[in-house]
């Protein structure tokens, strides 16, 4: 996904915007044209316009739900990456650890966000809980699926120049897992923001989630749009700093 | 397609050997309930923590019904959305390929629309259908078709091109082509963006419940939280993490099958 926007010539580009371009024109007009009412289909304009109004409202809450995300994030790679590198550094670990963590990730986390509520309360601190939980699994499976990757070979030959473990951890195991790492990193903004706001709803003192429900409440669908377009545009944001990080680091591929 | 011949031959290993990796499954698992259970007796661990695994089977075992409900209720409206996503995820990769502009045009809106929280859109899409399964399964059916999209171009581009060059000197047809080669290149990628795919399809039919709806497990998790019954919440991530395991492992059984050279790459 990101190669293809990463490498996309001038022409892709341009091709992109007139895509963008053709949506909003089409929403805008069928939205008009049709007199579809707010609650089905606001036009664009109208959703702008509602952004402009409130944009002190969208930008405190797209604060909020972006500090919860970023933080869970960081909180999650660490978490994720760290135990990843213990599990492939004990031998006979991982045979143990993959298919608990795989059964794991399996089940929706969305299914745990009532209990972290009710363990950690309203505030920020739950929805920063969810994110890390959310974020580990899928980087810790991709850590452990790069590490994995290293040609046997190669070990035995540093490690016949007399390299310790942890040289062969740092020198070979981590570059050659740096792809698949940052690739789970990339998966992960998304739904870290989307696991943010997912557990806002459920119950919270701000942010973008609490302002889509309330919104919700008071059938100001404008106001939704409103949100998720902010919401986007974070989740976009995130998207394209990890992006821009894994092809600076990721030179190779 | 010959796809079949080759399983019969293995079939008999591959059970045996599943059978025994069952019942080690099994083993552990009960191994690790009883730890657990000892453990929050010996420390005396508040049920508001964790509660004991023998109170959560209870719990289940009280009110079988409900859990039953809503485990059949959200399985229903995830595998529609599940299998819709998929239907259309391949059918786009194919449209996305067979005309470049299509893709260049409408690839990134479909990239962007990945990130709007689907929770938002939920409010949206049940305003639109009503509180009514399809709801759910046009929530699940939405975050999971990307990937499958993703993946399947992905595995077309593995394809070599002499092979396309060499099957058209032979005068074969674009559905053909698309038959022959194109979609059986992309099979092994495919199903690592349906396993993902199927998990994320269970979280939109769980969170599409929670706008509104008298049954399943997103509705059991939310009435569970507002009366702060702990093992009622226990209980239900029991059931989900129970569907979400039985729809990955199908899945994957079905990948084993299908893509039985995968191991060989």
């Amino acid at each position: 996904m990101s190669t293809t926007l990463a490498t996309g010539s001038s022409r892709q580009i341009d091709r992109g915007i007139a895509g963008a371009v053709l949506l909003a024109v089409v929403w805008e007009f069928s939205a008009r044209g049709f007199n579809l009412p707010a609650y089905v289909l606001p036009s664009v304009s109208s959703i702008i316009a509602g952004m402009v109004q409130n944009a002190a409202t969208l930008a405190q809450a797209a604060r909020f739900t972006g500090l919860e995300a970023l933080s869970g994030f960081v909180l999650g790679c660490l978490i994720g990456i760290g135990a990843a590198i213990a599990a492939s550094l004990i031998p006979g670990a991982r045979r143990v650890i993959v298919p608990v963590a795989t059964a794991i990730n399996s089940v929706p986390v969305v299914a745990y966000s009532p209990l972290v509520l009710l363990w950690f309360g309203v505030g920020m601190s739950s929805k920063i809980v969810m994110v890390a939980v959310a974020v580990s699994f899928t980087v810790f499976l991709s850590t452990i699926a790069g590490l994995d990757r290293v040609d046997r070979r190669s070990v035995d030959l540093i490690r016949s120049f007399g390299a310790s473990r942890l040289a062969v951890l740092w020198r070979l195991r981590l570059p050659t897992a740096l792809p698949l790492i940052i690739a789970g990193m990339r998966v992960s903004t998304v739904r870290s923001v989307i696991v943010a706001i997912v557990t806002e709803m459920l119950g919270a003192y701000g942010g973008l989630g609490w302002v889509i429900y309330q919104a919700v409440l008071q059938i100001d669908f404008v106001q939704v749009w409103g949100a998720i377009i902010v919401a986007s545009a974070i989740s976009l944001l995130f998207f394209g700093v990890i992006s821009l990080l894994e092809r600076h680091y990721v030179f190779w591929k | 397609m010959s796809v079949a011949t080759p399983q019969t031959a293995t079939s008999p290993v591959v059970k045996t050997g599943g059978l025994a990796r069952a019942a080690k499954a099994v083993v552990t698992i009960v191994a690790f309930l009883v730890a657990v259970e000892l453990i929050v007796i010996a420390f005396g661990i508040r049920p508001f923590y964790l509660p004991r695994p023998s109170a959560i089977a209870m719990a289940i075992a009280a009110t079988p019904q409900a859990y039953l409900g809503g485990i059949w209720r959200t399985f229903l409206e995830t595998a529609l959305g599940f299998v819709a996503g998929g239907i259309f995820g391949v059918l786009v990769a194919i449209v996305f390929h067979r005309w470049a502009i299509l893709k260049d045009l409408f690839f990134p809106l479909f990239v962007i629309s990945q990130t709007i929280p689907v929770i938002a859109f939920g409010a949206i899409v049940v305003l639109w259908f009503g509180n009514t399964l399809l709801a759910k399964a046009v929530i699940s059916f939405y975050i999971s078709f990307l990937p499958v999209t993703v993946n399947t171009m992905l595995g077309f581009d593995t394809v070599d091109p002499r092979q396309i060059a060499l099957m058209r000197s032979f005068g074969a047809k674009p559905g053909q082509i698309l038959r022959r080669i194109y979609l059986p290149a992309a099979l092994p990628q495919l199903f690592v963006a349906l396993k993902l795919a199927s998990s994320l399809a269970l979280v939109g039919a769980i969170v599409g419940e929670w706008f509104g709806d008298t049954t399943g497990l997103g509705v059991l998790l939310l009435q569970a939280m507002y009366n702060e019954n702990v093992v009622g919440i226990w209980a239900t991530i029991v059931c989900s993490a129970a569907l979400g395991m039985a729809l990955y492992g199908a899945v994957s059984y079905a990948e084993r099958r299908i893509v039985f050279w995968g191991n060989e790459q």
